[in-house]
């Protein structure tokens, strides 16, 4: 399995995933307020998921995420990220 | 397991074919904005495509292919002794369009002609499906033709697929006549049938004839599904084949996948360990033509073709069933390869 990862590396992973800098995303930050969380931006999403952590998304799951918070809660399902203190 | 190696079929050529009508994905799709078509081109990899139009169908595309393989190679018409149309776009329902060639290319009645209802994985169930015939006995000469108009079943409005696709045909002749050592050819064969819903058009067959919804006459694609699909399944085909042949990864010369889109061939590669050099990319100017899109790369895919050696070539068609494919084949240094346009430009 994959190393835990911080929420603040999360973030930042979240950050690139999507092309953003990471101080304009936070936990609370909607789908539709980053542009490139479109089609395409989830299937970068999904290839990343796959490269870096070896994890499938299915299509439920991808309805599920609408926030950047539901990805870091995804995460966290996974086993992936340890809480920062 | 539907695993099997075949010794001593030959390919003694291969033409693609596409229609001379070019579509500029950056400057002629109008109906999207400039910078959704950008990120489209950017992330699929398609810059152009062929199309055939209303008026020009897979066998149109196939026939002309087949005609000039035939000259090519120097088969009399009365040698064919067997035709595979591979299609998911059939010029009718009803009779095969396998018939309809055998009568326009001038085939003896002798000839054995079926269609195969495949698409993305019918190049390796093609070959396989040839080389059964000619190593059963019987068949000495056999011709796998594969043609797909994509581009004739998208939605126009559907940006996950309107710029993606485009049309082609093929012919690959074979015959018995690999030298003596030559390694056998080796294919993998799967299917997935649950994933039927994920490449789809509900209308027009028989469980739904005449769809009020014009749109159910239009390919559906799940682009999620299918991407996972093609990542889980598309290594371990691979790696499943390069152990039926006694292969290392390295062994093999080119890897032609289906052209689906860049961004998950450029995945792929990446995953298998692959350098990029030896996974050619047609897509950029030809678009997703289904099936079809492997010999298409064999013959535009800019192989290198050293004199005097034979090339190993793993095949790999994934896709719409869900169907999955190998076959690792040798490609002889003397097998004619080509491309002929067929002109539809007014």
């Amino acid at each position: 399995m994959a190393a835990e990862i911080s929420s603040s590396e999360a973030l930042a992973w979240v950050a690139e995933v999507f092309e953003v800098p990471v101080e304009k995303i936070r936990p609370e930050t909607r789908r539709d307020e980053i542009e490139a969380w479109d089609s395409l931006g989830i299937l970068t999403l999904m290839a990343r998921l796959d490269e870096d952590y070896h994890i499938l998304l299915t299509e439920e799951e991808i309805q599920q995420l609408q926030s950047v918070g539901d990805i870091l809660n995804f995460l966290r399902k996974r086993g992936l990220l340890r809480d920062d203190q | 397991m539907a695993k099997s190696r075949i010794q001593g079929i030959d390919i003694k050529g291969v033409i693609s074919a596409v229609p001379s009508r070019m579509f500029d994905n950056l400057k002629d799709a109008s109906g999207f904005t400039e910078d959704e078509v950008r990120k489209v081109v950017g992330m699929a990899g398609v810059k152009s495509r062929r199309m055939a139009g209303e008026s020009v169908c897979s066998s149109d595309l196939c026939q002309a292919a087949a005609e000039a393989l035939l000259d090519k190679i120097g088969w009399e018409r009365d040698s064919v002794d067997a035709l595979i149309m591979v299609t998911q776009s059939p010029d009718y329902l009803l009779p095969s369009t396998a018939c309809l060639l055998q009568t326009k290319l001038g085939l003896p009645d002798t000839c054995a002609a079926f269609d195969v209802g495949l698409g993305c994985s019918g190049y390796p169930y093609g070959l396989w499906l040839g080389a059964l015939m000619i190593s059963g006995g019987g068949i000495k000469r056999a011709l796998l033709l594969h043609g797909e108009t994509p581009a004739r079943f998208a939605d126009e409005s559907d940006r996950s697929v309107s710029l993606l696709f485009g049309d082609a045909g093929s012919a690959t002749a074979l015959e018995m006549g690999a030298p003596e050592g030559a390694d056998p050819w080796s294919f993998v064969l799967h299917t997935d049938g649950s994933g039927y819903e994920d490449l789809i058009i509900r209308g027009g067959g028989f469980r739904e004839r005449f769809p009020k919804d014009p749109r159910k006459y239009c390919v559906e694609m799940n682009g999620a599904n299918i991407f996972n699909f093609s990542i889980k399944r598309v290594p371990t085909v691979i790696q499943d084949t390069l152990e039926l042949a006694g292969l290392k990864k390295e062994d093999v010369d080119y890897y032609i996948l289906h052209q689906s889109n860049q961004f998950i061939m450029r995945h792929l590669t990446k995953k298998l360990g692959i350098p990029e050099a030896k996974v050619p990319l047609t897509l950029g100017d030809y678009g997703n033509t289904g099936g079809p899109s492997i010999p298409l790369t064999i013959t535009q895919g800019g192989l290198d073709r050293p004199t005097g050696r034979p090339l190993t070539l793993m095949l790999v068609g994934y896709g719409v069933g869900l169907s999955w494919g190998s076959a690792l084949v040798r490609l002889a240094p003397e097998a004619a390869l080509g491309q002929v346009e067929f002109d539809n430009r007014c």
